[in-house]
């Protein structure tokens, strides 16, 4: 086989291993340093670099090199480069203009109309000239680099924007959250016996939602409908709220009012998560029908109504009310239990006790439910209680 | 085929140190292989033999790091003896014309005997 024979195999060789270092999975820079070893392997060069154009700096960024000094690569100035043709090699010679100490040739990269960098060689190790063959070789080696630094370049623009899209969206979550801390606050500010009401139907429904394995998402979600399921009680009079008196017919219409209400002031929101303003609506349906604003019943309560429907009537059982004194929590459980079927949904209760069990057997590293109960209470009871509710619960 | 991961072994020999790089080289994993000899020139050591009976096939990226180690040590003018190559090996440094910088034996008793006689 003839010499060129062999040097034509090689530099082919040399094309497939840059199809390689540039394809590969390997980090952006490791590519890069493929590619150059690729490159300086290819030509026998022994100094060489690859720089990259920042355009908003106009400036050139050296992505690896070796031989050259810092301020060899500062003294490239890409303006002159871009006059240069696209891709094509050009052998700098005696050029003061495009002079690079210890440079013998570069190539001007570009993708379409858009300058991306250059690539710097030196002469060949044995001392012998670029060649034609060479020139074409490195025409057709700039045209790749060119394009992978471009691609890395678009990625990291994309991956700067995805982060910034992040970043406005876990702003948003903050406003969103603090303004229903504020609409908590305004509903807790109008009812004292109710301090804190929705913050604890907010956790105790997303940690039934979670238990029941939903998508942080959707538990979000359920944390936002636990929130603002009053939010319409900031229509009734305070002087109602806080009677101490059994309501009239036309008063319990007027409370009545406020899950409609709730369903209105949250229909104004474009939330980002789905149902929260049919679960503040139907919180106070019932699984019989029996309940409002529109008596519906079973098939056509989602799961997130029924979660907090529970979640809403355990917090309100076991909080002390202008009516009446505060239920103990075996109390509260053994009502919720009397009204499974009827109003409160099986699945959820069984749930709920989960929940809490674990809760109390210290399995759960953030409990949602348990901090907010009596401290007085006897939590051995509550526990044999809620294993005997969950085992009934689970019978086939 | 799967290839075998490259890797280096080293010894030295009086005053020579002896490379054994192992794999094919073809990838930044070769870098070890310039990092090895970097090692013993910065202990002072001007004479290495490079034992390619273990590494048949080098491509590009190979030549480019042995460019690396031919450049080191001609800056301190040392030397590097490479033995046991394969024809692949020793047709490829001839056609590149790295061959004129590196001297060749078929063996590393050979390479050593050399290096050991002072000629170089």
């Amino acid at each position: 086989m003839s010499i060129e024979l062999k040097k034509a195999l090689y530099n082919i060789s040399a094309l497939a291993d840059l199809g390689q270092a540039i394809t590969s999975e390997s980090v952006f820079q490791q590519k890069i340093q493929s590619v150059f070893y690729v490159i300086t392997g290819a030509f026998l060069a022994n100094k060489g670099a690859i720089l990259s154009y920042d355009k908003s700096a106009n400036r050139l960024n050296t992505l690896t090199q070796k031989g050259f000094s810092p301020a060899d690569m500062d003294r490239v100035d890409p303006e002159k480069l871009m006059s240069l043709g696209k891709n094509e090699p050009c052998l700098i010679g005696d050029d003061p203009v495009l002079s690079v100490a210890g440079a013998e040739i570069l190539a001007p990269l570009w993708v379409r109309d858009e300058f991306i960098g250059v690539l710097l060689l030196s002469g060949k190790l044995t001392g012998g000239p670029y060649t034609e063959e060479d020139l074409e070789l490195l025409n057709v080696i700039a045209h790749q680099i060119a394009v992978a630094l471009n691609n890395h370049s678009l990625f990291i623009d994309l991956s700067d924007k995805l982060e910034e899209n992040r970043r406005l969206y876990e702003e948003m979550r903050h406003i969103y959250h603090g303004t229903l801390q504020a609409f908590a606050a305004a509903i807790d500010a109008k009812d004292a016996y109710t301090q804190n009401h929705s913050y604890r139907v907010a956790k105790y429904s997303a940690a039934i939602a979670r238990e029941l394995g939903w998508n942080e998402h959707d538990i979000e979600g359920m944390y936002v409908a636990g929130y603002l399921h009053d939010v319409g009680k900031l229509a009734i009079s305070n002087e109602l709220l806080n009677k101490v008196t059994p309501f009239t017919p036309e008063e319990r219409a007027e409370i009545r009012k406020h899950s409609t209400t709730s369903h209105n002031i949250t229909s104004k929101i474009t939330f980002p998560w789905k149902n929260v303003q049919d679960m503040v609506w139907h919180h106070h349906e019932r699984l019989d029908g029996h309940g409002y604003p529109e008596a519906l019943a079973k098939e056509s309560l989602s799961d997130g109504v029924r979660i907090l429907s529970l979640a809403d009537s355990f917090d309100a059982m076991t909080s002390q009310r202008p009516y009446r004194k505060k239920m103990d929590v075996q109390s509260a459980l053994a009502e919720l239990k009397k009204c499974l079927e009827s109003q409160f949904d099986n699945k959820i209760m069984l749930v709920f006790c989960r929940v809490l069990e674990k809760e109390i057997r210290g399995e759960l590293p953030a409990p949602d439910i348990l901090p907010h109960l009596d401290r007085n209470s006897d939590l051995s009871v509550i526990s044999s209680m809620l294993e005997a509710i969950i085992q009934e619960l689970s019978a086939p | 085929m799967k290839s075998v991961p490259f890797s280096v072994a080293s010894r030295l020999v009086g005053d020579a140190a002896v490379i054994y790089p192992k794999g094919y080289l073809n990838n930044l994993s070769g870098e070890s292989l310039v990092k090895e000899c970097g090692i013993y020139i910065g202990r002072g050591i001007t004479k290495i033999v490079v034992n390619f009976s273990e590494t048949d096939l080098i491509n590009s990226i190979g030549i480019s790091l042995l460019l690396q180690i031919i450049e080191d040590l001609k800056n301190i003018k040392g030397t590097i003896c490479c033995t046991n190559m394969s024809k692949f090996l020793r047709d490829t440094f001839k056609m590149l014309g790295l061959i004129q910088y590196m001297v060749v034996f078929p063996v590393e008793s050979d390479a050593l005997k050399y290096l050991k006689s002072g000629k170089v």
